[in-house]
């Protein structure tokens, strides 16, 4: 196991940030932390990581306790934690070797092949102050990848980055952990990113993770309804539920969710024209990703 | 490489590339000149009386013109300049990684967090040491410039004592801005603690407990306070040694164990 977190907790005052997170993750996995903003992903990523000490539970990587002192594992890691950072008056390439130095590296074949491996290599001899926030993102990517890790923990690996730069990166992070086996935890809240990319994703929300299981699993979860539209919905429901269906109303339409309907939209037609209010839009739709993932969380 | 060596190489990079020692090494040279402008003035009497108030602060201040008077002023600004430059420097080094967010990156390395936080201090005492020799050397130059008589090899060697033992007084008392730095997470917390110990070195020396208050202790030395008043003791450099400890393990400590949260 990569990742063995137990009963995680942090508390900061009367706040709850983490509550009692379990987590395990297997090596070339890519896991997927999902949540709102401050459902307690950061924090989560920071416990992981020894940067902060859980109030309650425990951490393992590679099946070594996490935190101050344990520098052999942390020669294991790759992270980028919340927003990208770097000393704007050093270029890419000394940012780059500042961190290639306190890793312990072979400096100048790490800072290249990483440059190269992130696209940077136009802006390699530029000082970091002057970088888009994109190419920011990236050199915090550099950073992370820069020791050929085995595990990466990144936070909104994909902030800043346009669609042509996103989807680089996850190519590129399909890569490691196909290719190379590098197990990846990284938090987002970019839904469609994380269907593309994880293989499992966990929700939290408040602190809670409310939700774990393959991304298959979360879109499988995605119910299909029948979606009505007519010039008199009162008229329209009030026929149906005669009829006995269960009809909810929104945004103007009515909406049918049991799966008598859902598999004969033609006999809801013919019930609406009979009672005199015909359909003018009938169709059948299937909640996205986002509609899951905001159910899962209002539930919590 | 050893990680020792990675991280003082990474901290002079950094050091490097800013216009902070550019700064401090300009600042030094204004104080420089400055006591050469006040050896200048007291070199003429007539002279002095007709630049008025400033005259009259170059009779206070230095008294006579020559080279142990020179070698006492030059040792004076490194006290008084020192705390609050050297307290920048400090403040900056460590500072900078939370204010410019680059701290997390410095927190789950090979590299231990203790030996990021000892190359910090190290390279801060070099460039302080390196601001106080550049301080003397040009107070060489500016001396022989103006012909200041009474120069002696004892004399300068005295002088460069007295100078260095302040530079080290100096840089012992601003550890703590170090941790102020790094336990506020910037710049702020540590300049806010730099102001109070300024003024509380003042305030203190004024009412005659300077050679116990370890911020005062420094230009204390130099006989900033003048001639017949109370030079710090055993106690006095007993408490400013304690300081220099108790902020650079403080602030090792802090980085070593404090949750980053920020």
């Amino acid at each position: 196991m990569t990742i063995d977190a137990v009963g995680l907790t942090k508390q900061y005052r009367d706040v709850l940030a983490v509550d009692d997170l379990t987590l395990h993750t297997t090596p070339g996995e890519i896991y997927a932390l999902l949540g709102l903003n401050g459902a307690g992903k950061t924090t989560t990523i920071r416990m992981l990581l020894g940067l902060i000490r859980p109030t309650r539970g425990q951490v393992t990587l590679f099946g070594e306790p996490v935190g101050p002192g344990r520098n052999t594992v942390w020669a294991r890691i790759g992270y980028l934690v919340e927003t990208p950072s770097a000393y704007p008056e050093l270029t890419v390439s000394e940012n780059l070797q500042v961190l290639a130095r306190l890793r312990g590296l072979r400096e100048e074949k790490a800072v290249s092949d990483v440059i190269a491996r992130l696209g940077l290599q136009p802006h390699a001899h530029r000082r970091a102050q002057t970088l888009s926030l994109g190419n920011k993102q990236r050199l915090a990517l550099a950073k992370a990848l820069l020791h050929q890790p085995d595990l990466l923990l990144l936070d909104e690996p994909a902030n800043g980055l346009d669609p042509a730069g996103v989807a680089e990166i996850r190519t590129l992070l399909h890569e490691l952990a196909h290719q190379d086996g590098v197990t990846i935890l990284l938090s987002s809240h970019i839904l469609t990113e994380v269907a593309r990319l994880a293989t499992r994703i966990g929700v939290l929300d408040r602190g809670r993770l409310v939700w774990e299981g393959a991304t298959a699993d979360l879109v499988a979860q995605a119910r299909p309804r029948l979606r009505v539209t007519v010039h008199d919905p009162g008229h329209a429901t009030a026929a149906l539920r005669a009829a006995g269906h269960t009809v909810s109303t929104e945004d103007g339409g009515l909406t049918l969710t049991e799966d008598h309907a859902i598999h004969h939209p033609d006999e809801i037609a013919t019930r609406l024209v009979t009672a005199g209010c015909p359909p003018t839009r009938l169709a059948v739709e299937q909640d996205d990703l986002e509609t899951c993932f905001l159910r899962l969380v209002s539930h919590a | 490489m050893s990680t020792a060596t990675a991280a003082m190489w990474t901290e002079l990079l950094k050091a490097r590339r800013s216009r902070l020692p550019w700064v401090t090494a300009a600042a030094f040279t204004i104080a420089a000149g400055f006591g050469g402008l006040i050896m200048f003035i007291l070199q003429d009497v007539r002279r002095a009386r007709a630049l008025g108030l400033l005259g009259t602060k170059a009779a206070l201040t230095g008294g006579t013109a020559d080279w142990p008077a020179y070698f006492a002023l030059l040792a004076q600004i490194t006290a008084v300049g020192g705390a609050v430059l050297f307290g920048v420097i400090v403040i900056w080094t460590f500072g900078r990684e939370f204010s410019q967010g680059t701290a997390k990156d410095l927190l789950a390395l090979p590299t231990p967090r203790t030996t990021i936080v000892a190359a910090k201090f190290a390279v801060t005492t070099g460039w302080s040491l390196a601001l106080a020799i550049q301080t003397y050397l040009l107070g060489l130059v500016i001396g022989a410039a103006l012909g200041l008589p009474g120069w002696s090899a004892a004399v300068a060697a005295t002088g460069l004592g007295k100078l260095l033992l302040t530079a080290a007084l100096t840089i012992a008392v601003v550890t703590p801005f170090a941790f102020a730095a790094s336990a506020g997470r910037g710049y702020l917390a540590g300049i806010g603690a730099l102001f109070l110990a300024v003024f509380l070195a003042q305030v203190i020396a004024l009412l005659g407990y300077g050679p116990y208050f370890p911020w005062s202790v420094p230009a204390l030395v130099t006989d900033i306070a003048g001639p017949g008043r109370q030079p710090p003791g055993p106690l006095g450099y007993g408490l400013v040694a304690i300081v220099g400890i108790a902020g650079t393990l403080g602030t090792a400590l802090w980085w070593k164990h404090a949750d980053q949260d920020r």
